[in-house]
């Protein structure tokens, strides 16, 4: 589907380093991509591929040793990385929200959930506290807690329940895009589905934008509009959810398509991805993936590939990063 | 509650504990205990009385446990008979006049120095790597490895015998009856402020360290990053996010820092001469008035408990998690 | 052809090598622990130059320490680099030797402590249950007891006790602390599965705690040992200095308690007191800045490396880009 509004989110050439005594190690490398109002793009990778990351990068929330070196990351027009820290503040959680991966961990463990929801709205707008109170009740009922826990301490939260007061925290401000880094990550398989369930039902009634971050392709398949794949801090191919799961063209993405078991279908057997991760210090000439890679060419070991429209006609929004993808069926 | 209940169990264990050591130490020692324990004694009391305060300490006729239960009960009665080498004045009176010139001096020198410590640890660890961060915890390294003693003495050395800015000894001048008029109160603070000074500084680095250290690793956790992300003022996440969670390790630390205060009032008393329970242990040593010095060790035991509880109440009130 | 009874000569050769390789192994850690930390460097430089110093008294200083060299009180000179004491004896010689009375004491007490703490804290962090009951009731109650009074009420009822007895006192009492931590990291481990793989193998707990569990709490209890070297130190010299030790013997602490009953500063002879004094305080931070570069080995988050700079340096780069562009 090809969009012709304005993009919400741009990030355009984005660097992420990592100062070392021994070199800066770069963990986003010149990634770009952009989300459309209410889209839900997802974004898969490994351990330690840099997603979250990036996550961080969107709300320039990186602290030393990390640094956006390069790039812009626009929103709605507006660099976010050259805003003073003001403005930085104004449009944070205002306009773009968090859900972290472990809510046990976002959540202040001395302060009651009450405060930690009211603070938030008492920051950027100016309400009664009693107001304060009643929309942060509100907010918890939308997410399915009864809002006699506004009292409660996190410990003394399931852990479902805690997700579900991050989200609840998130939507507060009626964000127009919430970045989500690993929410169901650290929950059992019951209650992730809940969550998803619930996620889908308030991106529909409040049309906000979801960045969707996860190792879990399957997941990500039911809810993502489209889905990015990054590897060792480079975006490697970008398309709609169904391509990706179903026509993985990037040789990274077919390993971890073909890492994850469906339920139904017949019995094959799994294949993982030989070898391991990039060290980021010593970075290879050529393709990042080319130690790993099955389809390597002599060209990958030299040249980096580019984010190009893929070789395949009529497919306008598939974007690929490899040699033998996008040399396929270029006459010799 | 039931967190209250076991550490008030605890505390009494340990007072227990404390008593039957003085009940032991004096068997242990090489020879007659009596006569140890009482050396000093001889030809400074009349016989019966002698003979009374041994029996009162539970040296009578018979088995051990019952000399033990003899005591036991002396103690808990708070019959602690008279002084040696201040005799004909009881144990218990001397305490008394001592007891609160140290409550007053560790104590407030506790709070102050905890108060400037958190605020330097907190300054040090929101600027790490700058001169600040590097310069503070080394320095005060450095300070507080200086014996105690010293330090006092230095500062008895600079300000009260050359400066002459304050006075040499005691807790408020000798001349002046107590009362609370204000010429004895402001004697009473002159006289403290060298002391309190000496305190202070031995024990500030403690602080100083805890704090920058339960910041650094509290800073590090994600809700910090959520309350970033969330746009809160800074003023707010350093203290309801951060300070907040860092000061529970230090409230602990602070049960284990009460020990130390108390010996260094021990030292710092003896150099001003000044009147409290410090310095009556350093008199009594020096006299070998051993009960008087064993009063003195379960009084110090028994405060050092009492600040302990308040860590745990205070505690108690800052970490929710423990509230169930 | 036998095989003969020794080692084919490759073997023997790699054997040998392993040995080397072994050596190198530590080397590069311990230099890797040294570069770029001014706070390690700096602290051993301290403890060692002050160990050497101390060890090699009698071939620096040219005075025997008990010997009369001079009038009371002398102030430091050319001849008598700290001056002399109020029975005229030299300072620097004093320190000097007293230097090893006083380490030996610090370092011997930390080493039963250290001793004990890791006894107490391995059993009860790995076998739990009554054994670990038992264990904390008693190590709680002797760390609430404030150490200092107690030290003194134990050495009065000791009379005037010799160097090698306090460091006992002070090793028997101060090992509470570090037994709680080192049973808490130990309960830490205890759960990971290599532990219990370990134990499913049927490895006995001896070798379970000393090859598995031991290796990993080496930093918690060197700093531990660091840690009460500066206390012992302190102690010893408290003691001393209130009279407790015996004056016969030159230690840091007894010429603090003989200038303390001469009136040095009163009288003026600052060195004699100054000197014992800021050779403990050297020796404790010297002490203390070791031990604050080995918690920041058990927990990095605690070092000030030197990738701020570089970062700052870089951050500033990048802010003035965007604002040109």
């Amino acid at each position: 589907m090809i969009r012709t509004d304005k993009p919400l989110l741009s990030i355009r050439k984005v660097c992420v380093d990592y100062v070392t005594e021994h070199g800066n190690a770069r963990a986003v490398n010149e990634v770009s991509f952009d989300i459309y109002p209410g889209e839900t793009v997802g974004l898969a990778g490994e351990s330690g591929c840099g997603k979250s990351t990036l996550a961080f990068a969107i709300a320039n929330l990186h602290e030393a040793p990390a640094l956006i070196s390069e790039g812009e990351i626009l929103f709605e027009g507006r660099d976010i990385l050259k805003m003073s820290s003001t403005q930085l503040r104004d449009f944070r959680w205002n306009e773009t929200s968090m859900v972290f991966q472990s809510a046990m961990n976002s959540l202040n463990p001395v302060l009651k959930i009450s405060e930690q929801i009211i603070d938030v709205i008492l920051a950027h707008k100016k309400v009664s506290k009693e107001e304060a109170w009643t929309r942060g009740a509100e907010l918890l009922s939308t997410v399915g807690i009864h809002p006699s826990r506004m009292d409660s301490y996190p410990h003394q939260l399931s852990g479902g329940m805690r997700q579900r007061v991050v989200i609840a925290i998130a939507l507060a401000l009626r964000p127009k895009l919430i970045v989500m880094d690993e929410p169901t990550t650290a929950l059992d398989v019951v209650v992730e589905r809940d969550i998803m369930d619930e996620l889908f039902e308030l991106k529909e009634k409040f049309g906000f934008a979801i960045l969707f971050i996860s190792h879990d392709l399957g997941l990500m398949g039911e809810i993502a509009d489209r889905i990015g794949i990054m590897y060792a801090g480079k975006l490697v191919e970008m398309a709609d959810a169904a391509q990706i799961l179903e026509q993985p063209q990037h040789p990274y993405t077919r390993g971890l398509v073909g890492s994850f078991p469906t339920i139904h279908g017949p019995r094959v057997r799994l294949e993982g991805i030989p070898g391991n991760p990039l060290n980021l210090l010593e970075t290879p000439e050529g393709c990042y993936f080319q130690a790993r890679c099955s389809d390597c060419i002599d060209k990958c070991l030299t040249q980096q590939p580019k984010l190009t429209q893929s070789a395949q006609a009529g497919e306008r929004d598939r974007l690929v990063a490899c040699h033998v993808a996008t040399d396929l069926e270029v006459p010799a | 509650m039931g967190f209250i209940l076991r550490r008030l169990a605890f505390y009494l264990a340990a007072i227990f504990v404390a008593i039957s050591f003085n009940f032991i130490m004096p068997r242990l020692m090489p020879g007659n205990p009596v006569d140890a324990l009482f050396a000093s004694a001889m030809g400074k009391m009349p016989p019966e009385t002698l003979a009374a305060y041994k029996e009162m300490l539970g040296f009578v006729d018979g088995p051990l446990w019952k000399q033990y239960f003899v005591y036991i009960k002396s103690v808990l009665t708070w019959d602690l008979g008279p002084t040696i080498m201040l005799y004909p004045v009881q144990v218990t009176d001397v305490l008394a006049a001592k007891v609160p010139w140290t409550v007053g001096l560790a104590g407030l020198s506790t709070l102050i120095a905890v108060f400037i410590g958190i605020i330097i640890g907190t300054y040090a660890s929101y600027n790490r790597g700058k001169f600040v961060d590097s310069f503070m915890p080394t320095f005060w390294a450095f300070v507080g490895a200086m014996p105690q003693a010293v330090t006092a003495l230095f500062i008895f050395f600079l300000f009260a015998l050359t400066l002459r800015w304050f006075p040499l000894s005691y807790g408020a001048n000798p001349d002046l009856d107590p009362a609370f008029s204000w010429t004895y109160i402001s004697s009473i603070l002159h006289h403290g402020v060298l002391p309190l000074v000496s305190m202070v500084l031995g024990g500030i680095g403690a602080w100083i360290f805890n704090m920058r250290n339960a910041m650094i690793n509290v800073l590090g956790e994600d809700f910090i990053t959520m309350a970033k992300a969330k746009g809160l003022s800074s003023r707010r996440i350093m203290t309801h996010y951060a300070a907040r969670n860092a000061i529970l390790p230090v409230v602990t630390g602070i049960s284990m820092q009460i020990g130390f205060v108390m010996a260094g009032a021990i030292f710092i008393e003896t150099v001003f001469n000044y009147p409290g329970l410090g310095l009556l242990m350093f008199k009594s040593l020096e006299s070998r008035d051993y009960p008087t010095m064993q009063a003195c060790l379960l009084l110090i035991v028994v405060f050092v408990l009492i600040a302990n509880f308040i860590a745990d109440l205070l505690y108690l009130w800052l970490d929710p998690r423990l509230r169930n | 052809m036998t095989e003969s009874a020794h080692q084919p000569p490759a073997l023997a050769a790699v054997q040998s090598n392993r040995f080397g390789l072994v050596m190198k192994k530590y080397l590069t850690a311990i230099a890797r622990f040294y570069r770029g930390n001014p706070t390690a460097i700096m602290g051993t430089f301290i403890v060692g130059s002050l160990i050497i110093m101390s060890l090699a008294a009698p071939l620096i200083a040219q005075n025997e320490p008990t010997k009369r060299v001079a009038r009371g009180h002398q102030p430091p000179s050319m001849e008598l680099l700290f001056g002399s004491t109020r029975s005229g004896k030299d300072v620097f010689s004093q320190v000097l030797h007293g230097g090893r009375i006083s380490l030996t004491v610090a370092f011997g007490a930390a080493a039963l402590t250290t001793v004990i703490a890791v006894l107490v804290g391995i059993s009860a962090g790995y076998f739990g249950g009554k054994v670990d009951e038992i264990l904390m009731s008693v190590t709680n109650i002797v760390l609430v007891f404030p150490q200092l009074p107690l030290l003194i009420i134990l050495a009065a009822f000791l009379g005037q006790v010799g160097p090698l007895i306090i460091a006992v006192i002070i090793g028997s009492t101060s090992w509470a602390w570090g037994a709680r931590i080192i049973r808490s990291q130990t309960m830490a481990i205890r759960n990971k599965e290599f532990i219990t793989s370990a134990e499913v193998m049927g490895e006995s707990k001896a070798r379970i705690v000393l090859v598995e569990i031991l290796p990993n709490l080496i930093s918690i209890v060197v700093g531990g040992f660091v840690g009460t070297s500066i206390y012992a130190l302190m102690a010893e010299a408290g003691l001393e200095f209130l009279g407790l030790g015996d004056p016969t013997v030159i230690t840091w602490g007894t010429m603090l308690y003989w200038a303390q009953s001469n009136s040095a500063f009163i009288v003026g002879a600052w060195w004699d007191m100054v000197v014992p004094g800021m050779a403990i305080a050297i020796m404790g931070g010297g002490l203390a800045l070791l031990n604050m570069s080995i918690d920041q080995i058990s927990n990095p988050k605690l070092k000030t490396g030197a990738y701020i700079k570089i970062w700052r340096k870089q951050k500033a780069q990048m802010i003035a880009r965007r604002a040109r562009s």
